[in-house]
């Protein structure tokens, strides 16, 4: 087992990789840029070293300086979390070659699933099917792909050969708007990815997005821990996840083929550690590969909190030359288990980024109740870094009382200082579809709206107008208080005269 | 002092007794209102019932978040009302469109000059936020003013960014 661990990422992923280290008995290592500095990470870990300046290419993507501070403080391993390096082959090469080890898989298989064009063409010749598209075509020009498009058909997508999160992504619905289209998808890519290689897919309707958790050992061992669905989703960005699949539901058979369609996938790039299979499934239950995320996902604690595995701690294990600590006929699913991402950002204003200093955190608890967090009070969100600031994660015996449960601690949960969605997860858990599970991922952009009132409005209109009215008198109250400030020899004066009378 | 409350299309009559107690409507209540950790998250205890939600001030309303909610509500208090009705409002033809930032970021492009003319949709700034790329284009055709940025400018929210005067027809 690792001595030292050095965590190569900031936030509430941060806090979970150190979380998995102490329970391990693994010290820790955080890194820490300026705006984080009050961040929970720092404050969690055995040791914290300054990285450099706020954006994320002084610090957080700054591969020299992380291999010094891991070589200064004598780390023995890196884990990279989710984002900025942790999809990045060289970085994994970086730390192998100064002697580190990479908690994660093989360079070359991060490589191979990296770009998206030679995952695809990977998968498809191992026989795992895929959506149609210009696959295996890598560096195509402007033209090519116009040409491309018509034959595949629309609406289709362009995507980011080096993508992910929905960067450099762009829905085309007719041949008109390709050029236009293209040239943003590839400047997004750009800026994002320093890659500007763009492909297209066609576009799956109706589809919902279904990934498979595949954890791996280095002996060749290799099992699924089931499924997550994703497809709430808003600008191609998950913001509820849930285990099991409410679509999969009881159908065992389609379970078992895409796992060992995950399995065969993740196999043919000799996969070890944790690493996550996405597909579109149609609603005729046929599934398309989409792509492999060869690292933690966000989304990773509605798994463990169906099959009570702690999948950080095994990929620590795993990486320390371990043995998978499980058989794939020892994964068991208990209940359900639903995760809302709190982002900050202002539901009511089109969802823009909402910064500020945190004044007060009050964090929802009780039964089944999981938060996994990394800022705290006097912590400034920065528009640095990505707006996840929080995940509410729920278990229930059934997928009913997981609803009822987040629900309860979603109201429970308080955050001031910056806006959060937490009313968007509230009104998305009262609609229809997803308190029947029959959604996909058009729900979120093409039937729901911030604007449509929930049933509970009516009820509380004249408690909304009385603490309005309350508020209002009580502030101009206290700016009529404000008004007349004495001065300091006033207030002097008045002292002394009070002492007089005294 | 009175108020009067509007929010979606009701309006109620607030008047305040004493600092427990107002009436709302045609009732007395007892009232409890407590800041939580300052503004804008508070709590009320009305007759025995408990609520808590945010309150925050907008440019002319209040908007408040209540167990997953939101209301608009306009607050005035009766000499507020009595002034805005006195007040004659002048007909200012609003003539330039103002680009404020929708959030705070980085230009990462500015496609646009002082004196470029735009079309409607045309894109003038390109601004980066939490790893989003936003495009922020013109709802008017005319021409480019004021240009009070630069590429690679961190902005605040509500930061002025250009201007656009608008073609006359």
């Amino acid at each position: 087992m690792f001595k030292k661990i050095l965590i190569a990422n900031r936030g509430e992923i941060a806090v979970r990789i150190i979380r998995a280290c102490r329970e391990l008995g693994v010290k820790t290592v955080a890194l820490y840029s300026d705006a984080d500095r009050q961040a929970t990470h720092v404050r969690f870990a055995d040791e914290a070293f300054h990285l450099g300046p706020s954006p994320a290419r002084d610090s957080y993507l700054r591969i020299d300086k992380i291999l010094e501070i891991a070589e200064r403080s004598r780390a023995d391993a890196v884990h990279p979390g989710y984002g900025f390096l942790a999809e990045r082959s060289e970085f994994a090469a970086a730390c192998e070659d100064s002697g580190l080890t990479f908690i994660g898989p093989r360079p070359s298989a991060i490589a191979a699933m990296g770009d998206k064009v030679v995952a695809r063409d990977t998968v498809a010749s191992a026989g795992v099917p895929v959506v149609p598209g210009t696959k295996g075509q890598d560096n195509l020009h402007d033209e090519e792909l116009i040409h491309f498009a018509s034959e595949i058909g629309f609406p289709l997508l362009i995507k980011a050969a080096a993508g992910g999160g929905g960067k450099g992504m762009r829905e085309v619905r007719s041949l008109d708007q390709m050029p236009q289209l293209l040239h943003s998808a590839r400047r997004e890519a750009e800026a994002s990815f320093g890659d500007g290689n763009v492909y297209l897919e066609k576009l799956i309707e109706d589809a919902r997005h279904i990934e498979f958790q595949i954890m791996a050992d280095q002996f060749g061992n290799a099992i699924h821990l089931g499924e997550r669905e994703c497809s709430i989703q808003r600008r191609h960005q998950k913001l509820i996840e849930e285990a099991p699949s409410p679509f999969i539901g009881e159908d065992e058979d389609l379970r078992e083929k895409m796992g060992a369609v995950a399995l065969q996938a993740a196999k043919s790039v000799d996969y070890a550690n944790a690493g996550t299979i996405e597909f579109l499934v149609d609603k005729n239950k046929n599934f398309y590969f989409l792509e492999m995320n060869t690292r933690l996902q966000v989304e990773h604690p509605v798994t463990e909190a169906v099959t009570g595995y702690d999948i950080v701690a095994e990929q620590i294990r795993v990486a320390s030359g371990w043995k998978l600590s499980r058989k794939q006929e020892d994964v068991e699913r208990r209940g359900a288990s639903i995760e809302c991402r709190i982002n900050a950002e202002d539901p009511y204003n089109n969802f823009i980024p909402s910064t500020g200093r945190i004044t007060l955190t009050q964090l929802p608890a009780g039964p089944g109740v999981r938060v996994d967090t990394g800022i705290n009070i006097g912590y400034e969100v920065s528009p640095y870094y990505d707006p996840l600031i929080s995940k509410l994660i729920v278990w229930g015996e059934t997928r009913g009382q997981a609803i009822a449960r987040l629900r309860r601690a979603l109201e429970e949960y308080r955050i001031v200082g910056v806006r959060t969605n937490i009313p968007f997860h509230q009104l998305i858990l009262a609609t229809y579809p997803f308190i029947t599970g029959k959604y996909d991922t058009r729900f979120v952009e093409g039937q729901f709206s911030m604007a449509d009132p929930a049933e509970s409005r009516e009820s509380y209109l004249d408690i909304a107008a009385l603490l309005a009215t309350l508020v209002a008198q009580d502030q101009s109250r206290k700016i009529k208080q404000e008004a007349p400030r004495p001065t300091n020899a006033s207030r002097w004066k008045w002292s002394d005269r009070w002492k007089k009378v005294k | 002092m009175n108020y009067i409350a509007e929010v979606d299309s009701l309006t109620f009559r607030v008047e305040m007794i004493d600092d427990h107690h107002v009436r709302f409507g045609d009732h007395v209540i007892e009232i409890d209102l407590a800041a939580l950790g300052g503004q804008p998250l508070y709590s009320l205890v009305v007759d025995g019932e408990s609520y808590e939600a945010y309150v925050y001030p907008e440019e002319s309303s209040w908007q408040v978040i209540l167990r997953g909610n939101s209301y608009t509500v306009n607050v005035e208090d009766e000499r507020d009302r009595r002034l805005k009705s006195a007040r004659k409002f002048a007909d200012t033809r609003v003539t330039e469109f103002v680009l404020r930032s929708p959030m705070p970021g980085l230009i990462v492009d500015l496609p646009v000059e002082n004196g470029s003319p735009v079309a409607r949709g045309d894109i003038l700034v390109i601004l980066e936020s939490m790893k989003m790329q936003n495009e922020l284009t013109s709802p008017v055709q005319g021409k480019v003013a004021g240009v009070k940025i630069k590429k690679g400018d961190s902005v605040d929210l509500k930061q002025v960014l250009l201007y656009v005067e608008k073609e006359q027809p």
